[in-house]
């Protein structure tokens, strides 16, 4: 059974699996986070949202919700890092000219840089929002306050927009690597796919675009 | 025509490597790409100079031997021919054309533009056959299949192994071969007692020759010269993820 799972982790479709399925649950998550901050846009001076944070963070589950979110990170960190370290090998002479066949499209090609901005803005959030005391006493004021500087909604701006690249060419790709496409749906595939990272990119950036230009009156 | 080639030359595997430019004259558009290069050997030889090593053997398409990357592109740029379907018509005169062998750490370079692709024929080894019994010819339609599983297995049998698919893929993955391979022989009612081993130990075998990981970025599919697709790919997956998930033995 050990060597079975050690089997799994260490071959190519086995690794690619467990990427897709971990980040696949990621996407999942990114919705319902999705959903939940949109609540900021009641027209209520941020007295659902402010509940909604309240809520969740006293709720007794959520560090076992934190774990496994993070783990899943982790896992797919580890793994897309290993993926790539591994096909960087896998070509040890890299080609004169260089040229494009027609298949590689610029998120697919440029999956580890977006991994790694995604990486990066998400140390930033988390230390902004989740890690500081302060932004827990009134959630939405401190949205607010981080969104309405310049340098706040742009490092939100380029991390969100980098996710979703990151995630247009992931969803269709992570079905794919499961096994879960055929000739009959793979346009619907490729479409939904993409539709839903546009979806999960724009909604995330509705916040910088409309707090920085609004001056954060929710 | 007249051209500017710049070749990679490489005496032998362990020896280095580097371009030489070399002009080539008389070059007819209704030459192959195969016929132009043996043309510019004809020169070098009466020259006294070593003559460029390529792969090649059927020139007409269904060996898959005539390996080699020119300006980049696998087999050249036309959609789904090999080196030696393509014509010099498709060059402009006085064109510069750089010509490399495969790049892959599983396809070592033999010499100049030839490389070894043994890999191919391990993975073959380890699974790329059904088993049958022996004696007398069975009956030809003994076995019926279904047209449509028909068609995806003759698809998939296009394949002729010249490895274009590692050579264009980012990150020198051998999954399209074996998934063609995979897929024609999983498509049939003949190759369905060795299905999810096979799928096993052919990806295992792959894995081991040293190709990359999948990142399903559809290059292969852009390249092959059979065009074989990547829905191959989604296949094998699933057989394999079946086989793995399940606990076969390889
Ligand atoms: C945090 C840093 C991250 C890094 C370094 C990273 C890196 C990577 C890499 C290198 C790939 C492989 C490219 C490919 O297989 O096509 C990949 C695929 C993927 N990533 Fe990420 N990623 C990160 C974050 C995320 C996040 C936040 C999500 C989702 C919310 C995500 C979802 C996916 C999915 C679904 C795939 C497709 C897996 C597959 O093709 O099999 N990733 N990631
Ligand atoms: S020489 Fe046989 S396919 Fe080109």
């Amino acid at each position: 059974m050990l060597g079975h799972l050690k089997q799994a982790l260490s071959a190519s479709i086995g690794k690619k699996a467990w990427m897709a399925v971990s980040g696949l649950l990621l996407v999942g998550f990114l919705v319902t986070h999705l959903a939940g901050n949109l609540l900021y846009f009641a027209d209520d001076d941020g007295s659902i949202f402010n509940a909604y944070a309240e809520a969740l963070s006293s709720n007794p589950l959520l560090p076992i919700a934190e774990l496994i979110l993070a783990t899943l990170f982790l896992a797919h960190i580890a793994l897309g890092v290993r993926v790539s370290m591994e096909n960087r090998a896998a070509r040890e002479v890299p080609y004169h000219a260089k040229a494009a066949h027609g298949g590689r499209t610029t998120a697919s090609r440029s999956m580890m840089i977006t991994g790694l901005i995604v990486l990066i803005f998400l140390i930033i959030h988390i230390l902004d929002f989740r890690l500081d005391p302060k932004a827990h006493d009134d959630m939405a004021g401190a949205v607010q306050a981080k969104l309405s500087s310049g340098r706040g909604a742009l490092t939100y701006g380029v991390g969100v927009a980098a996710l979703g690249l990151h995630l247009s060419h992931a969803i269709a790709s992570a079905f794919h690597t499961l096994g879960l496409n055929h000739p009959k749906y793979d346009s619907i595939l490729q479409t939904a796919g993409r539709g839903l990272a546009v979806v999960i990119a724009l909604g995330f950036l509705a916040f910088p675009i409309y707090i920085y230009f609004s001056g954060g009156a929710a | 025509m007249k051209l500017t080639l710049q070749i990679w030359r490489q005496p032998s595997a362990e020896a280095d490597g580097n371009f030489e430019i070399y002009t080539v004259g008389g070059v007819s558009e209704d030459m192959s790409f195969l016929e132009m290069i043996d043309q510019l050997n004809r020169q070098i030889v009466l020259d006294g100079g070593e003559p460029v090593a390529f792969d090649h053997d059927c020139r007409e398409g269904i060996c898959g031997m005539c390996s080699m990357v020119i300006n980049g592109e696998v087999h050249g740029p036309i959609k789904g021919t090999t080196t030696c379907q393509l014509h010099m018509r498709s060059f402009k005169d006085g064109a510069k054309i750089v010509i490399e062998p495969f790049r892959a750490k599983a396809f070592p370079v033999v010499k100049d533009l030839a490389v070894d692709r043994s890999a191919f024929d391990a993975i073959i080894t380890a699974g790329g056959f059904i088993t049958s019994r022996t004696g007398s010819a069975p009956d030809g339609n003994a076995i019926l299949v279904p047209k449509e599983d028909a068609d995806q297995a003759m698809d998939a049998a296009a394949c002729i192994g010249c490895g274009g698919c590692v050579a264009a893929c980012p990150n020198a993955a051998a999954m399209l071969f074996t998934a063609a391979k995979v897929t024609h022989l999983g498509s049939l009612p003949q190759g369905q007692p060795e299905r999810r081993a096979r799928a096993l130990s052919m990806v295992q075998e792959m894995d081991s020759q040293g190709f990359g990981n999948c990142t399903n970025e559809r290059e292969c599919e852009a390249a092959c010269p059979k065009e074989i697709s990547v829905m191959t790919i989604a296949q094998m997956n699933r057989d394999y993820l079946r086989a793995s998930i399940a606990g076969d033995e390889a």
